[in-house]
């Protein structure tokens, strides 16, 4: 095992960590601005990969141009549902168990139309997925490349939305004591629609990034939840600078250690530093006074 | 608005939407297809049909009913999605020819969501509350399993389609439709390395990368609780192949860069990647990330679909098979071998699948169903006991694999026809043994 092996490991995890951040983004935003846990986030990745899948391959548009089509419908479909749950005025736990409803509900469209089977771009429509950028005797593999990347973008944009903006402040005062926001008139029901909008088209740029890296099935999603709710948690729900650095931590630890110990002690290790971390700093490590 | 009632509405409406889109997605399966008896060979059996006699009397009187339960969704629906389409195939063509000992026969199927708890219960239900007829066995190894326990309890018959780990399938009357033999563990890693030494430049180094999921396990280490039973491993420094990686990752391994990275440090001749459904695409995938061009590579149980989009990077690939509808294999089966695989690849089209050539999974379908029916004509009745009884006395004539004898010492694993296939062209080819084979061999690159 040589340095150049365990640091080219950490690289790639650190990338696919860019990805859970990517994944993460929209639910952490929902989460901690509005109290809504949106399972169905994971159903508008899904969408958002077999859509990319089906306009790539049917109507041969370049992956990763895609996103011009379905981020714009993930953005109607994610104010749409936000609206929805406005509507029947759901709870944080609630919003948990009609999500799930409709995750499940989005799976079974996805199976019937798709077919249950393994669904993969060919090589020729898809030449990213064997792409990588080399520097010096490290690859950097293109798909998890245009993650970071676009996670740093998205974030960033993200949080200077909800730090200079009119909207992200009262977004933020919202959550921090709804009666008083609405007093001084911050209408939530449109913010709100709003950030699932937001939601909607970040789920539209992960979903293109995972169709593009890898085959899909409708049951994708359960593959999903433990490593994109601990990325949220560990970064403290709603904090999305800290997201995003929790994606790359978990990524590149879960790489450094599948190549110094095996793959299969990594999720052990992994989600044992996680609860040893929130033991430490509840709220998220990275959130400032995060005891 | 009264919260509680709000959230109530909202769950009760996505719960009648799931109930409904579940409805829709399950289905009973009768049709009408003919069945065909293949002459007990080793060789590739001969269809028999007989162009000048007369159409069979339609079946009539009491339905048969089979039950089983197969994964239309969760992680194995993929692959279950096949054996609905061969099983509903079947029985169409049972109905044509007259029907189960002249009986029409309806299939009914039951969802398990790839859930092996769930597979108890519904073969539980079927057998006690449906009182079927018969049975037959799900789709994957752990499910099977269940099924079997529950099959055993009742005195059921249960023909099965896919586990392969003999030792663990224990119960006197479930019967195998493929074969790996009584030590798959011996007989996969001996015919793979036995088949790469025939190459002019045969590989000296291996590296393996195992799935840890119980079917793909065995065959890298045998018995968890023997250290003494052969495997892949073993058998590899036995042939004279040095060992220069080992790795073992857990099933739903998505990052593979970890395992390309070392693979590319180790280097070796050949990689075994004992693993199932899409994890040889990705392991490709990463190695050819790292500008790392594979090896020989063989994959044991892979999804063949999605191997085939990886094009030139996965030229070369090997791995295991039991039936390939190349044209030099179907020229040795017959016309009828051609019309079933024709009406299985338009009934695939149909469904949407993005792979429909009629392969191993299909084929291993197939033998289960024409297992059951030798069973029960060859009993003369639907008691369990005498199905049991006529299938060990008489075997199953079937029309892909020839005849299977069932020796309970062995679990009832007949001697395994299985050879290996290879991506040529981008396509798979049988290539071993050769009375099989419709190609050869070839080194990667070439």
């Amino acid at each position: 095992m040589t340095i150049q092996t365990i640091l080219q490991a950490g690289i790639a995890g650190a990338l696919t960590g860019g990805l859970y951040a990517l994944m993460a983004l929209g639910l952490t935003l929902t989460w901690g601005m509005l109290r809504v846990i949106n399972l169905a986030h994971f159903a508008l990745i899904l969408v958002s990969a077999y859509l990319t899948f089906e306009l790539a391959t049917r109507a041969g548009l370049d992956p990763l141009l895609t996103v011009v089509v379905t981020a714009p419908l993930l953005f109607l479909a994610g104010a749409g549902l936000q609206w929805a749950f406005d509507r029947f005025a759901l709870t944080e736990f609630n919003s948990l168990l009609v999500t799930f409803g409709l995750l499940i509900v989005v799976v079974q469209l996805v199976s019937n139309y798709w077919s249950a089977d393994f669904q993969r771009m060919s090589a020729e429509v898809n030449p990213y997925a064997t792409q990588s950028l080399r520097l010096g005797p490290f690859a950097f593999p293109t798909p998890r490349l245009l993650a970071v990347v676009a996670a740093v973008v998205l974030v960033g944009g993200t949080h200077a939305w909800l730090q200079r903006t009119y909207s992200g402040r009262a977004l933020r005062a919202f959550a921090e004591d709804r009666t008083i926001a609405a007093a001084f008139g911050i209408d939530h029901v449109r913010l709100g629609a709003l950030l699932g909008g937001v939601a909607g088209a970040t789920a539209a740029v992960a979903g293109m990034l995972i169709a593009v890296d890898r085959p899909l099935t409708p049951s994708s999603p359960f593959e999903w939840f433990g490593i994109v709710f601990a990325v949220v948690i560990l970064g403290g729900i709603g904090n999305v600078v800290g997201t995003l650095l929790a994606g790359i931590v978990v990524g590149a630890l879960a790489g450094v250690v599948s190549v110094a110990w095996s793959p299969s002690t990594a999720p052990l290790v992994i989600f044992s530093l996680i609860i040893v971390a929130l033991l430490v700093r509840p709220r998220g490590i990275f959130v400032r006074g995060g005891t | 608005m009264n919260n509680r009632s709000s959230v109530l509405r909202a769950g009760a409406a996505t719960t009648v939407v799931a109930l409904l889109l579940a409805a829709c997605n399950q289905g009973a399966a009768t049709t009408s297809p003919s069945e065909t008896n293949a002459a007990a060979s080793s060789a590739p059996p001969a269809a028999s049909v007989d162009a000048g006699s007369p159409s069979p009397a339609a079946p009539s009187g009491e339905l048969i009913v089979v039950g089983s339960t197969l994964s239309l969704t969760g992680a194995f629906a993929a692959t279950g999605a096949i054996h609905k389409i061969v099983g509903e195939q079947f029985v169409a063509r049972l109905n044509a020819d007259g029907g189960l000992l002249g009986r029409p026969v309806e299939w009914t199927v039951q969802d398990d969501e790839s859930d092996q708890a769930k597979v108890a219960q519904l073969y539980e239900r079927l057998i006690s509350q449906d009182g079927v007829d018969l049975i037959m066995g799900p789709y994957a190894t752990p499910n099977i399993l269940s099924a079997m326990a529950v099959a055993e309890r009742h005195g059921y018959v249960l023909p099965q389609h896919t586990a392969v780990i003999a030792p663990l399938l224990t119960y006197d009357c479930q019967f195998p439709a493929w074969s790996i033999g009584y030590e798959p563990n011996v007989y996969v890693p001996t015919q793979l390395y036995e088949a790469v030494a025939t190459l002019p430049d045969p590989p000296a180094t291996v590296a393996f990368a195992t799935n840890q999921n119980g079917s793909t396990d065995f065959v890298s280490r045998g018995l968890p609780d023997d250290e003494t039973d052969p495997d892949a491993r073993s058998i590899a420094r036995d042939m004279g192949l040095e060992i220069v990686a080992d790795i073992q990752y857990p099933p739903g391994t998505t990052e593979w860069a970890p395992i390309a990275t070392q693979l590319q440090q180790a280097d070796p001749d050949l990689i075994v990647n004992n693993s199932l459904g899409v994890d040889t695409v990705g392991l490709i995938q990463a190695m050819k990330q790292l500008n790392y061009d594979p090896p020989l590579t063989f994959s044991l149980f892979p999804a063949p679909g999605p191997l085939l989009g990886l094009g030139a990077d996965a030229e070369g690939v090997l791995s295991v098979s039991i039936f390939e509808p190349n044209d030099a294999i179907l020229a040795q089966y017959g016309p009828e071998v051609t019309t079933i695989v024709e009406e299985y690849e338009t009934a695939a089209t149909a469904a949407g699948l993005p792979y429909t050539a009629f392969e191993t999974q299909a084929t291993a379908s197939w033998n289960a169903w024409e297992i059951l029916v030798a069973g029960v004509e060859g009993a003369g009745n639907l008691e369990q006991d005498a199905i049991c009884d006529a299938l060990h006395a008489n075997g199953a004539d079937t029309t892909f694999s020839g005849n299977l004898a069932f020796d309970p010492a062995q679990n009832n694993f007949w001697p395994s026809n299985q050879g290996l296939k290879q991506i040529q062209d981008g396509d798979w080819v049988m290539v071993y043994p050769s009375d099989r084979a419709a190609g050869t061999i070839r080194p990667v690159g070439n």
